[in-house]
């Protein structure tokens, strides 16, 4: 088959960038390797979605459904159950699904919008035996949520990013007992308001600057060990307590899923594992868009919505005219792990810069440089590495730039 | 050697040790009786005996502090079945005596206590199918492995298991050097002049081909490798397959061919009578049959105890492998192992291995350890691993490893094979000792288990309807646009991806359930399909493999388990907590 625009993945980032695509482009199709849209939301019954574009407080089933609704209301091709097997340089991509078999798209614009996917226990050198009972945050708020089976009764969660922090709470209503939640940074990993609510309100034990540094059981999980870390966050022999459990919940970062940007030969930021983009959310392929958590992992989902329509937006536009210019790399500064978009081309309209602090900071201010000169400043009262800083710079001062730095100074 | 003069040599050889350990010698079997202070020091005695020349076996006796204590199941003496021969243990041994056996007209039974072949050493195998040319010369092992080695292209062929002969280098730098007391330029410059002659003079006598390569053709043929190569030669005939696809091929195999294969079965008893085995019970019934054969790796010496067979103790060996993500599949063309002087038993085997699907695997490392549940990874196995591979391949980025697992090699303290039939007990054949390279020799370790039963007298008359032949399943991910598509159109499960790492679809997890030996746990559908390999772990699939092996097997989710028992995934349905509260 043949499309103007074709999207990848059908999560929120999809289902934005396909409805934006549509109001500019004839033939949009949204290929999705699960049964269903919404991708994580559906699992993610707590609510705090939309609280941005909507000042609505939903669930995740409810943001999605806004979007899957509009979605079947319009002129998109929807295929569910259909998983891309690869994307070729001219734009063609091979997926399989059960009831068509073997197909091709040839698209003439392709926005991204995999999603990320959890780290795994390797990928943090966790040691130790490899029972059952150790679970991905994500995989156990599926297990509960969407198969409706309890994955334990006893946890032990390692990491406080938002999926863990709402998995304590979630645990803890179902009638498990979570015995901490340990944390290796000396700070959380998920945002304040998570904290307050998931952990503080149910009197769940947050361990700052503690790490699980063995497993106990070899069938199923019967311990796990816990340390304090040093400041290179080595575990302080002595300072090991062992936890009986039977379950270990995982929560200890998400990585942009990008295996089929790699194979497309699509250059990706080593700083968020991501596609580097321009402004328009194009990538480093001519006509290959990218937005949401394949770019780079957000907070919130608002902001996936937003960075898709404008991928959504662009994709159409490039599938009619696609438009070259010169770009202007976005360098990361004094206390920035990392800034999206990476690079910005002539720039028409005003650029929404996403960039993470390294270091937590009171009264900062955000710079952008061009060039060596001041363009644009933002005061924030406090920066965070778990909290994304948004800044949107006028276009007219982006013009003509060659080079463009962002750094956060201290107040 | 006489009894006396044999169990005085051992007394000489462990009165430094411990002067107060007690020494009996029955038929070449030596046994230690007392104390020792450490798990180190029972290890110490145990190989200064095994060491001795004419000694058959050691039975390890000794205590030490905080040594496990063996639980046996409780069994079933209820009669369930009568076997001419049963064959305990379903690791790659016991699988390929199964098979092997399955080509005489006999009632054959191979019992396995997990739920599936493959669970024990032979999974976490690094997976070469070594040439002899490591062992130690004059070995029964090192003899089985070059013979072993050749009956591999074709035993694999047919049983369709993957089988590559991918060569390996055998490298000096001067690393290998660093632990001699010479200054390592020194030993080095001599290294490369002599070792590549010692090894070529120990291939040409071993009828192995081997050959030196001059530097920059190494370089030029594996551009990544270090750059700090003294020497290397090459290997071409090394080979690797996929341990417990084989183990699963062989299963599937025997069982076409009429062996039974109980799984979830464990030996708890033996029955004997007048010096001869009649039965053994198990955690499933009694079975009536004259003739055992001990596959039993780790267990072995347990499993002979209960014949009355006590002839050698197993000591575990840890080997810990890591496993990179496939984006680096081809970084290498051939494995690669680095060469270390004074040659050191815990430097023995691994290297930079491939594995039959491409995979670069680091490791295996090489523990002793007491216990035999023990395949935990320490944070030290890793640090070691990283340490001793990286100078091979500097550049290879070690955060891309996307696993690490460990297996216990089943070590006597002789440090070879034990394949015989039992002193004192007749019909009861042991396969023991099985450690590396057992992969590689399991072939003729299997013929040589069956001729001992022929030399005991047992009559194996051919079976005409032997089929040697077996095919696996076609696999999503390895077949062909046209092919797929054909399933596809035939069933729509084949076009249905559950695990999106490695792409295998519903319709190769359901193939995996129904065959000669279903997969019934989470682990098997991985180890026959790939699903849940790849760099995500299973952290998307577990769900619905687990929904998948529940719906097919026709039994509730929470009955799902990871593995064996007790390896439980879900402790019941969603709200049970505070419905047991409720009624509580």
């Amino acid at each position: 088959m043949q499309a103007d625009v074709a999207v990848i993945g059908g999560g929120p980032a999809g289902l934005a960038a396909a409805l934006e695509a549509a109001e500019h482009a004839d033939d949009v199709v949204l290929l999705e390797r699960d049964g269903e849209l919404g991708g994580i939301l559906p699992q993610c019954i707590h609510h705090g979605f939309g609280n941005f574009i909507f000042g609505e407080r939903w669930t995740g089933p409810e943001y999605a459904q806004h979007y899957v609704d509009r979605v079947h209301a319009s002129i998109i091709d929807v295929l569910t159950d259909t998983m891309v097997l690869d994307i070729a340089a001219d734009k063609t991509i091979t997926a399989v699904t059960p009831h068509r078999g073997v197909f091709t798209v040839k698209a003439k614009a392709i926005v991204l919008a995999m999603g990320c996917r959890e780290r795994t226990r390797s990928q943090i050198r966790l040691p130790g035996p490899r029972p059952a009972g150790i679970y991905t945050a994500g995989t156990a708020q599926r297990l509960i949520n969407i198969e409706g089976t309890m994955p334990g009764s006893r946890a032990v969660i390692l990491g406080s990013g938002d999926v863990g922090l709402i998995m304590a709470r979630r645990l803890t209503w179902e009638g498990a007992t979570v015995e901490g939640v340990y944390e290796i940074m000396p700070h959380p990993g998920g945002l304040t308001r998570n904290v307050v609510q998931c952990l503080h309100d149910h009197d769940i034990p947050l361990h700052l600057g503690h790490t699980v540094t063995d497993i106990h059981g070899t069938r199923r999980v019967e311990a796990v060990t816990v340390a304090r870390v040093d400041e290179d966050m080595q575990p302080i022999p002595g300072t090991e307590r062992n936890i009986p459990c039977d379950t270990l919940i995982l929560a200890v970062g998400l990585i942009p899923e990008n295996e089929l940007s790699r194979d497309a030969g699509i250059s990706l930021d080593p700083a968020t594992g991501g596609p580097a983009v321009d402004q328009h959310m194009e990538t480093t392929q001519p006509g290959i868009y990218a937005c949401g958590n394949v770019v780079h992992v957000h907070d919130v989902v608002d902001d996936v919505t937003i960075a898709a329509q404008t991928a959504g937006h662009h994709a159409a536009r490039a599938a009619g005219d696609p438009q070259p210019g010169h770009a202007a790399p976005v360098q990361p500064g004094r206390n920035v792990s990392y800034v999206v978009p990476q690079r910005v081309t002539a720039a028409d309209t005003d650029v929404r810069f996403y960039l993470r602090v390294q270091r937590e900071r009171r009264n900062a201010a955000v710079m952008v440089h061009g060039d060596g000169d001041l363009l644009h400043e933002q005061r924030e009262r406090v920066v965070r590495p778990p909290e994304m800083v948004t800044l949107t710079v006028p276009a007219e001062k982006l013009q003509h730039v060659k080079n463009i730095n962002v750094e956060v100074h201290d107040g | 050697m006489n009894e006396r003069a044999l169990s005085k040599k051992v007394m000489r050889a462990i009165r430094h040790i411990r002067p107060a350990i007690e020494v009996s010698v029955d038929d070449g079997i030596v046994s230690l009786d007392g104390h020792a202070s450490s798990y180190d020091e029972y290890l110490e005695a145990g190989r200064a005996a095994g060491r001795i020349t004419g000694v058959d076996g050691v039975v390890n006796d000794l205590s030490y502090p905080g040594k496990p204590e063996p639980c046996t199941p409780e069994g079933n003496s209820e009669t369930v079945a009568t076997a001419d021969v049963v064959i305990v243990g379903g690791g790659v041994t016991g699988c390929m005596i199964a098979r092997e056996l399955s080509r005489y007209d006999l009632d054959i039974i191979l019992l396995e206590k997990e739920p599936d072949v493959a669970c024990g050493a032979t999974k976490a195998n690094n997976a070469m199918v070594h040439t002899g040319i490591g062992e130690p010369m004059g070995t029964l092992k090192q003899q089985l492995c070059i013979e072993g080695h050749r009956m591999y292209p074709r035993l694999c062929e047919e049983l369709d298991v993957p089988y590559h002969q991918c060569g390996m280098w055998i490298v000096l730098t001067p690393a290998s050097f660093t632990d001699l007391p010479v200054p390592t330029w020194l030993a080095t410059r001599i290294g490369r002049y002599l070792v590549p002659r010692v090894l070529l003079r120990r291939a040409k006598k071993l009828g192995l081909p081997m050959e030196q390569v001059a530097v920059e053709e190494v370089k030029r043929r594996e551009p990544h490798i270090t750059d700090d190569i003294a020497a290397a030669v090459f290997s071409p005939t090394y080979g690797v397959t996929c341990p417990y696809r084989l183990t699963i091929a062989l299963a599937e195999n025997a069982a076409d061919n009429g062996v039974d294969i109980m799984l979830n079965t464990a030996v708890t008893d033996i029955d004997t009578g007048n010096g001869h085995v009649t039965g053994v019970v198990t955690t499933r019934g009694r079975i009536k049959t004259s003739w055992i054969i001990n596959a039993a790796g780790l267990h072995a010496d347990r499993v002979a105890e209960m014949a009355g067979a006590r002839e050698y103790t197993i000591h575990p060996k840890r080997g810990a492998i890591a496993l990179f993500d496939s984006r680096h599949n081809g970084y290498v063309a051939h494995c690669m192992s680095l060469l270390r002087f004074p040659r050191r038993e815990h430097y023995k085997g691994g290297g930079v291995m491939v594995t039959a699907d491409g995979n670069i695997q680091w490791g295996p490392t090489m523990m002793e350890t007491p216990h035999r549940d023990d395949t935990a990874v320490t944070a030290d196995d890793l640090t070691t691993i990283f340490k001793r591979y990286r100078p091979l391949l500097p550049d290879l980025p070690v955060r891309d490893v996307i696993t690490y697992f460990a297996g216990l090699r089943a070590c006597t303290f002789t440090e070879d094979f034990v394949i015989r039939p039992a002193r004192h007990v007749e019909g009861f054949i042991h396969v023991a000792g099985i450690q590396s390279p057992g992969l590689a020799a399991a072939p003729a370790v299997a013929a040589r288990a069956i001729s001992t039963l022929r030399e005991q007298g047992v009559i194996l008359p051919e079976k005409p309807g032997f089929e040697p032949r077996r095919r696996r399943p076609p696999a999503f991910h390895e077949s062909s646009p046209e092919e797929r598509q054909r399933r596809i159109e035939r069933d729509s499960r084949h076009g249905h991806v559950v695990c999106r790492c490695e792409h295998v679809t519903e319709g190769d997890v359901v193939a995996a359930i129904h065959r000669p030996v279903p997969a019934r746990t989470v682990d098997a559908v991985k180890r026959r399909t790939r699903a849940g390999m790849g760099r995500c772990q299973g952290g998307f699939c577990l769900p619905r493999i687990a929904a998948i092996l529940a719906r097919e097997h026709d039994i509730p989710l929470e009955d799902v388990h990871k593995n064996g028992d007790g390896s439980y995934l879900f402790i019941g349905r969603a709200k049970s907590l505070l419905e047991a509260d409720h009624a509580g």
